[in-house]
């Protein structure tokens, strides 16, 4: 400029200046991009590790964890409140870091003009501290219940999504639509409750700044009017205070930001703190070979307190087959389920091959449990894949040979695209017995020592689950099995058999002493069996 | 390694921003009075805003410099004032634009939730539950950013630039043109952005769909990966969907840093040229210093809502690539907008005897499927020339080898699937006549599968249904559910968690009967209903249910022939076709399917 106000006392020309500006200006926007891609890069960065370790938490947690909460809470757990943390470290640091720097040189270089002045110009500053403090836990508070309303919205969406067909069959989609609404209204509530204090502290802050130049004004304004201070130092002085408006302003944007994201922060903290009841041994006990020996010691076992196992005893040597029978409810799932761990049991209770369970590494434990659970639970993959999950790195031959011992061979010949076919979510695009079939397959495939196997036929026809019986004969070998059935049919073979009735065992014997017994498993028989006998006659 | 591929939502491809957002307008034409008052409320904002150095400079120009004391008091107040009356207005302004941004982010919600509940059962065979949770939350969430990033100010924006332009056009031509002459590139480059930064956010929001749609599967099960140990792998899984995520987000931001920088240095590029070239203009003497300062200073003002727009950019590409997100789904078709679904409400229902308002509708007489053929996909035939017609009262049971399209059939009826040739008559007229409303509320369904909500057992039979809540009790009796339900701490009230998880499987299906019965339809569909429950209760269900059944038609698909033995009569599938037909005896005297079925189920 001053080159240009005395053209000729210069050597340069306008030209030279103008590349110098243009210049300048391509340096400074290299370092822009530089600066702000590398802060919001790591805030992405951060924000993967973060969800990677959430996850991890997650597969390493048990079934009592799940229980309590909802999938839509932690899938909004893993988006918005990641999303907040993620806007606090990227975007919160770059104007943290913005800020303190402009704050620091203007006070600096306003205490050097005129440190009174500093003083009357920071004066209103306590009063926005003050109500900084009274925000903030407003904030915070509406805040926490936004986002807790946004988990219960989301909670919402996913059931009822998931519920689709029977919302649909009971025509309950207005009532549902209704329960949204609710729901998103009342986030609409907690988010304008958050953008209402948002509103007050933006302005407030801005107002501060503006209170401050007003009383440098006054005062400052009269001493240079009583000669105290030159002119220039007065201008200078309110150039630097404007300098802190604009600051102030990003603060209270980021006391927002800062707010929301401790809030979020919280709630993923609540999953990265939580810790499994099942958890493994520190000096797990050294195992070979499972060989499947189960013993149940008095074992009593409750989800809530009271009891619903009651002192169970019971000894499956290796190689046997238990069946299992008792009236809905009686407790034959949690007595099996135990056995893997996916519940938490005491000390003392459950044995594998002497070994109390809860001594034994849960890798072990679980590698030597073949399990077919009473819901067939398919991920959303390829048939092949879902049968394949049974063991890494099984083979086609592998998966083709399990499926056949399953049955389900027949039905994937009559898919055009066999194993290849993708089973939709938790299986929606299969038959509740091919669904059940595949279940099987996969539990077969990791070739276990123990076998247990919850209901595994409910949704299967007769012909069907005597071909299947008949092949799984032939693999049972010396491998311990557990077989839970409604149905007698299919604990034929079985070396023993335990009737359950309120979580007791109230019967036990082999097929013939039972029956000779004439209680509660004869009864059972003689019900299946009656109308055979109405038909001979 | 990755599961073949099936967690990929599609990237929405292009859809023409103007459709896009004229769609998006429509969302805010009910609150067009707002608009109108935070755009009027920006001009204020700025005249407040403007209007506090003017008053700075007024005061120290005629009393600060002159040292007159008197009137300075009473400017102070006026800047207090203006403090105080700016402060408002923003605090006004933000609350609006928030308020509006919540109302359209709450009117989005409601639509796109309530259309997923008029889609039809087919689309959510391939549609992850994650995925369209993904678009009813984040997705509509971005556009709540859009709001709070202050979008309609992009409309004061506009506004300025043009009168700025028209200021220095009109102060000098030459050098106006020598400014614009960055204009181009600039356009260049903010297109090329557009393009780039919109393909990066369809990425963007379709990796955070996978990653969600992955996750809520994990979630439900969880047990099978413990079980099975395969930890490992899915952590692998998760970290791919997890690291595409991430890369998705990366370019964007730095497309965003780039367009920010970009315009920075074009406007001081801008600067420099006009540097470059007034000042040999100044040389030659054809321009002014003060013009050419004041020009500077114009240039300066043009950029500032370039700049201000150039910020809001990324945000608005984010929110047109969720949009598109949305409006694709909204776009999907409805189940009323099926081919050949004409009855809609306020037509009168062919089915209603006499008049509208006239009471009970007449009984249904007679179902038909004629010839009907189906398949899920393509060729692959489920249900082959498929005839079975069923009258009032009857009782017909459905039996078969799984697989076999027994629940198909069941679907078919309740038109969650539309046949693919033939059709299915009820009382003679084509179902799909028949509003879908009315033929569901007719027909109550025990599905294969029970699904139990998050509520009360009492909400679970009833869903929340005011007649069905009437019957509650009884339609547990019936059942024979209560048992269970009054051993419960709470009873009826006992709390059920997500998916029915703290009762067992065997209960649930109890529930789920208990709801059927307690809808109290004229058509009572049974799909295995109770293949899970012991034979003791299957039998008290039984006789729970002879007084139900009576005269009540019903169609019953069971794999315990006891159950259906008693049937008026019964049809077996076989690979989906009707093998065999007709009672129980003329069945077994026939020595088909049935008979040996039959044989391997009773023999000791
Ligand atoms: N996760 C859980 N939390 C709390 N209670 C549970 C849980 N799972 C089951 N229960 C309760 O424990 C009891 C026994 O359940 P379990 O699943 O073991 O029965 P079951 O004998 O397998 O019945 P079914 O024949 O219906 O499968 C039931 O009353 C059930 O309500
Ligand atoms: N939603 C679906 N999408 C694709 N195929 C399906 C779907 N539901 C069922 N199928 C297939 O249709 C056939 C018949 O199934 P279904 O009617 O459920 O048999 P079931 O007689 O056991 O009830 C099966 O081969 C099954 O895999
Ligand atoms: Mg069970
Ligand atoms: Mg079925």
């Amino acid at each position: 400029m001053e080159g240009l106000q005395f053209p000729g006392r210069d050597s340069h020309s306008p030209g030279w200046y103008g590349l110098l500006i243009i210049g300048a200006a391509l340096a400074h926007g290299v370092v822009r991009i530089f600066s702000r891609t590398t802060l919001l890069h790591a805030g992405r960065r951060i924000e993967y590790r973060i969800r990677e370790d959430l996850y991890a938490k997650l597969l390493s947690l048990d079934l009592p964890f799940f229980a309590a909460g909802r999938t839509g809470d932690l899938i909004s757990r893993f988006s918005n409140d990641l999303t907040n943390v993620r806007m606090l470290l990227g975007f919160g640091f770059l104007n943290v870091v913005n800020t303190i720097i402009v704050y620091v040189a203007a006070v600096i270089f306003m205490v050097r003009i005129n440190p009174f002045l500093t003083l009357c110009a920071v004066l209103p500053y306590p009063l926005m501290i003050l109500l900084v403090k009274q925000v903030s836990r407003r904030i915070f508070y509406h805040s926490k219940r936004a986002q807790e309303e946004l988990a219960a919205l989301t909670s919402h969406a996913e059931e009822s999504i998931a519920a689709s067909v029977t919302v649909r069959a009971y025509r309950r989609e207005e009532p549902r639509i209704q329960a949204f609404r609710e729901l998103a209204g009342r986030y609409l509530y907690s988010s304008m409750k958050m953008a209402n204090l948002r509103g007050i502290v933006i302005p407030f802050m801005a107002s501060m700044g503006g209170l401050g130049t007003l009383i440098v004004l006054f005062v400052g304004g009269g001493r240079v009017i009583s000669g105290v201070m030159t002119l220039g130092d007065f201008v200078a002085f309110t150039g630097y205070l404007a300098m802190l408006i604009w600051p102030t302003v990003v603060l209270g944007w980021i006391l927002n930001l800062l707010q929301r994201g401790a809030v979020s922060m919280g709630r993923l903290n609540a999953v990265l703190d939580a810790s499994p009841v099942v958890a493994e041994d520190p000096t797990p006990a050294p195992v070979e070979r499972i060989a499947g020996r189960i013993e149940f010691r008095g074992l009593s076992f409750g989800y809530n307190g009271e009891p619903l196992l009651k002192d169970i005893s019971l000894c499956i040597r290796p190689g046997m087959k238990l069946g299992i029978v008792g009236p809905v409810g009686s407790g034959k799932t949690t007595l099996v389920r135990l056995i893997t761990r996916l519940y938490p049991v005491a000390d003392g209770m459950i044995f594998i091959d002497g070994t109390d369970i809860n001594r034994l590494p849960l890798r072990a434990l679980r590698d030597a449990i073949g399990f077919v659970p009473q819901e067939s639970f398919l991920f959303s993959r390829t048939l092949g894949e879902n049968i394949a999950y049974g063991r890494e790195g099984a083979s086609t031959g592998e998966v083709e040979q399990a499926a056949r011992l399953a049955r389900l061979e027949g039905d994937v010949a009559g898919f055009s695209k066999g194993y290849g076919t993708l089973v939709g979510e938790r299986g929606v695009t299969l038959s509740g017995g091919q669904k059940q079939r595949s279940a099987i397959a996969r539990a077969l495939l990791k070739d276990p020592a123990v076998l247990i196997l919850d209901d595994p036929l409910s949704a299967v026809d007769a012909r069907t689950e005597e071909e299947i019986l008949g092949g799984l004969a032939s693999y049972y070998g010396n491998r311990t099995v557990l077989i839970v059935s409604h149905r007698l049919s299919a604990l034929r073979g079985c070396d023993l058999i335990v009737v359950l009735e309120e979580g007791r065992i109230v019967e036990q014997g082999t097929h013939a002493e039972l029956l000779a017994l004439g209680g509660r498993y004869a009864a059972i028989h003689r019900e299946q069996n009656l109308r055979e006998e109405i038909e001979r006659f | 390694m990755h599961f073949g591929g099936i967690y990929e939502d599609e990237i929405v491809g292009k859809a023409y921003d103007k459709r896009l957002l004229g769609r998006f307008v429509r969302y805010l034409r009910p609150y067009r009075r707002l608009v109108v008052l935070s755009l009027l409320l920006l001009p204020l904002i700025a005249a407040a805003k403007l209007a506090q150095p003017w008053l700075l400079k007024l005061a120290i120009d005629n009393h600060i410099v002159s040292g007159r004391m008197e009137g300075l008091p009473f400017l102070s107040l006026s800047y207090f004032a203006l403090i105080i009356g700016d402060g408002l207005l923003t605090y006004l302004e933000i609350y609006l634009l928030q308020y509006l941004g919540q109302r359209v982010m709450f009117d989005l919600r409601v639509d796109l939730f309530s259309h997923i509940h008029r889609l039809s059962a087919s689309f959510f065979d391939r549609t992850p539950t994650g995925g369209l949770v993904t678009r009813v939350t984040s997705d509509v969430e971005v556009l709540g950013e859009m709001f709070t990033a202050g979008i309609i100010s992009i409309v004061g924006d506009v506004l300025v630039l043009a009168g700025i332009v028209g200021i220095m056009l009109w102060m000098n031509l030459k050098l106006s043109l020598v400014t614009f002459t960055v204009l181009p590139l600039l356009l260049y480059i903010v297109f090329t952005f557009r393009t780039r930064m919109r393909t990066s956010f369809r990425e963007v929001r379709a990796r955070l769909s996978n990653l969600n749609s992955f996750l809520a599967e994990s979630i439900g099960g969880m047990a099978v990966v413990q079980l099975f140990n395969r930890q490992a792998a899915e952590q692998r899984e998760f970290t791919r969907l997890n690291a595409a995520y991430r890369d998705a987000n990366l370019p964007v931001i730095t497309w965003d840093a780039a367009l920010f920088a970009a315009v920075e240095a074009l406007s001081s590029v801008a600067v420099g040229l006009i540097v470059w070239y007034g000042g040999g203009e100044i040389i030659r003497g054809t321009l002014t210093f003060g013009a050419l300062v004041a020009f500077i200073q114009y240039i300066e003002k043009f950029f500032a809502p370039i700049r201000d727009l150039s910020a809001k950019y990324s945000i608005m590409q984010g929110a047109m690539a969720a949009l598109e997100r949305i409006f694709g789904l909204l776009d999907v078709e409805k189940d009323s907008d099926l081919p050949g679904f004409r009855s809609l409400a306020g037509i009168e229902s062919p089915l209603m005897g006499g008049g509208r308002g006239e009471g009970e509708p007449s009984p249904i007489q007679t179902i038909e499927f004629r010839d009907v053929w189906f398949a899920y996909n393509g060729d692959d035939y489920v249900l082959k020339a498929f005839n079975l017609t069923i009258r009032r009262g009857e009782k017909l049971a459905l039996v078969g080898e799984t697989g076999g399209g027994k629940t198909t059939v069941t679907r078919l009826l309740s038109r969650f699937y539309e046949v693919s040739k033939g059709s299915i008559l009820i009382d003679g007229r084509d179902i799909r006549e028949i509003p879908l409303d009315e033929l569901r509320g007719r027909i109550g369904v025990v599905l294969q599968e029970p699904f139990l909500f998050t509520g009360s057992i009492r909400y679970n039979i009833s869903l929340g249904d005011e007649a069905a809540g009437q019957r509650v009790e009884r339609a547990a009796e019936m059942v024979g559910a209560d048992r269970f339900i009054r051993n419960l701490p709470n009873g009826f009230d006992e709390e059920v968690r997500e998916r029915g998880s703290n009762l067992s499987v065997g209960e649930r299906q109890l529930i789920s009967f208990a709801r059927a019965v307690a809808f109290d339809p004229e058509i009572l569909v049974l799909d295995e209903a109770t293949s899970s429950v012991d034979t003791a209760s299957e039998r008290l269900i039984q006789e729970g249910l002879t007084g139900l059944l009576a005269g009540r038609t019903s169609l019953v698909v069971a794999h315990r022939l006891s159950t259906v033995r008693d049937a008026d009569r019964i049809v077996v599938i076989h690979k989906g076709e009707k093998a065999e037909e007709g009672s129980h005896e003329e069945l077994m005297a026939r020595q088909g399917l049935y008979y040996r079925l039959y044989q391997l189920q009773f023999r000791d």
